[in-house]
């Protein structure tokens, strides 16, 4: 596999006058996994939605795999985005099987086993027959995990998936995204909770469209110079550096 | 068929026979319309005129307002952009919503037709499978046309207010109550570019004058021209309005 699972240059996205993503440049490795972090509004949302397609880049290059995010390279890449976007009417498994189908799991026999594999892995089995719209909030986004991984795509892109996770389902999301990345696979995650962050091999903490810091967990606290740094403190300190170098210019 | 678009198809019939309550409308409202229909015109020429420009109406009101609801909700709830974000094709997109809702469109083009033929006696002479090609044709671009105008529509109450202002003025001009021909001269003009006027003429030459589809070639390319124009336009409009 590529060392590096995506790199991202120079990229501009504009949301009319807006500028969502500003010369936003980012080098991701493969088989890990990394989080992008910020305030609501920062680009963390726009800059997946551009990363796995949805939006074409004013300027700049994507490249996910060593290919551009089009339809036809999308087999290799899983999406869960912020909403659960699920067939409410349909059932658990019903939802797991369209998406499986839909990334070109043929095989009935192979497709079934490997829905109910997934099923169990999100702890939803005794829910399979359930209708979407009769779970709660926190079994919707289990089952849109379901949805995102149904394919094992080498590299998968989760929007906010804890939000609204009690503590212990997001601990259970976390050990799961490690075993993922454990077995290979890249995983890019947005948050805007710092707990999430203490999660994440690598972070970039993104602010007005911009990456104004880049490192490990560890790193990241360590700059702050104060030896119990929390990742909270850590981002404030960022933006309160990026402050005072915009004043001095 | 490409099998995405087989696969979205059967999503959307699996969703549909789930919805009972709506199973249950979309079979009990035409009925209700058609005995309406019945109930208040006792001439029975008159009766005979009309019944076959509600079964294309019929087809055009509900092809556009279920496509038209399902697609906004299919973008307010995100699906569509995690379908967008899959190995999926537009074409896909929109042709597994078009057999997926026509299936339902024909279903209700063949009880309100069984129920006006042989409950209300409505004359008929052509022949059952030449109506229903016919009724695919309008149902195609009616589901392509409330596929694309579900783009401009934010939540269900203004895709409710393209009835009035789409499917309405089509009611009103295609001859459905009045002929074409003894409207004013500008009101046939704007008639002519409206697809529900071929569609009703072309299912009263077939089902009382009982022509086949060679006959009305000339309603049958232009409402095919609709439907592919509209099919093009909407696969192409698929990414816009998705949630920002």
């Amino acid at each position: 596999m590529n060392d590096v699972a995506i790199t991202v240059k120079n990229l501009v996205f504009n949301f009319g006058r807006l500028r969502a993503v500003d010369d936003l440049s980012l080098e991701i490795s493969a088989g890990t996994s990394f989080g992008l972090l910020g305030p609501n509004g920062s680009g963390k949302t726009t800059l997946i939605r551009l990363m796995v397609g949805l939006l074409k880049p004013a300027s700049g290059n994507i490249s996910c795999l060593g290919k551009p995010p089009t339809p036809s390279n999308a087999r290799n890449v899983g999406y869960m985005p912020q909403l659960p976007a699920l067939y409410a009417e349909l059932t658990v498994q019903q939802n797991i099987d369209f998406f499986a189908r839909i990334y070109g799991l043929r095989d009935k026999k192979k497709r079934t086993q490997r829905v109910d594999e997934v099923i169990k892995l999100v702890d939803l089995y005794s829910k399979r027959k359930t209708q979407v719209m009769k779970l709660s909030g926190g079994m919707k986004q289990r089952v849109s995990l379901g949805c995102a991984i149904i394919h094992q795509p080498p590299l998968i892109f989760l929007d906010e998936p804890t939000v609204g996770l009690d503590p212990e389902l997001r601990a259970r999301f976390w050990d799961y995204f490690e075993s993922l990345t454990r077995s290979g696979s890249t995983i890019i995650v947005s948050s805007h909770t710092m707990d999430d962050a203490a999660h994440c091999q690598k972070l970039a903490f993104l602010r007005g469209g911009r990456v104004i810091a880049l490192g490990s967990p560890a790193e990241l606290r360590a700059a702050t110079g104060t030896a119990e740094a929390t990742m909270e403190d850590a981002f404030l300190y960022y933006i309160k550096r990026g402050e005072v170098k915009e004043n001095a210019a | 068929m490409p099998r995405n678009m087989l696969t979205i198809a059967n999503r959307i019939i699996n969703q549909l026979i789930r919805d009972r309550r709506t199973i249950g409308l979309l079979v009990f409202v035409p009925l209700v319309i058609a005995s309406l229909v019945g109930v208040s015109i006792p001439d029975k020429a008159l009766l005979d005129y009309i019944a076959p420009a509600i079964l294309a109406t019929l087809i055009l009101f509900f092809g556009f307002l279920l496509t038209g609801i399902s697609f906004l909700r299919e973008r307010s709830q995100g699906t569509l952009e995690r379908l967008l974000a899959a190995p999926v094709s537009r074409l896909d997109i929109v042709g597994g919503y078009l057999f997926g809702f026509l299936l339902f469109a024909l279903l209700q083009t063949m009880i309100i037709f069984f129920y006006m033929v042989y409950l209300l006696e409505v004359s008929f002479r052509g022949e059952l499978w030449q109506i229903l090609v016919f009724q695919v044709l309008i149902g195609i671009g009616a589901v392509c046309l409330g596929t694309f105008f579900s783009v401009f529509a934010r939540n269900e109450f203004q895709m409710m207010q393209f009835i009035p202002l789409i499917i309405v003025p089509q009611i009103f001009l295609c001859g459905l109550l009045w002929p074409v021909s003894q409207m004013p001269d500008y009101l046939q003009w704007i008639a002519k570019f409206l697809p529900l006027t071929y569609g009703v003429d072309g299912i009263r030459t077939l089902m009382l004058q009982g022509q086949n589809l060679l006959d009305i070639g000339r309603e049958v390319i232009i409402l095919a021209a609709y439907a592919v124009g509209l099919l093009i336009l909407a696969a192409l409009t698929l990414r816009r309005g998705t949630s920002a």
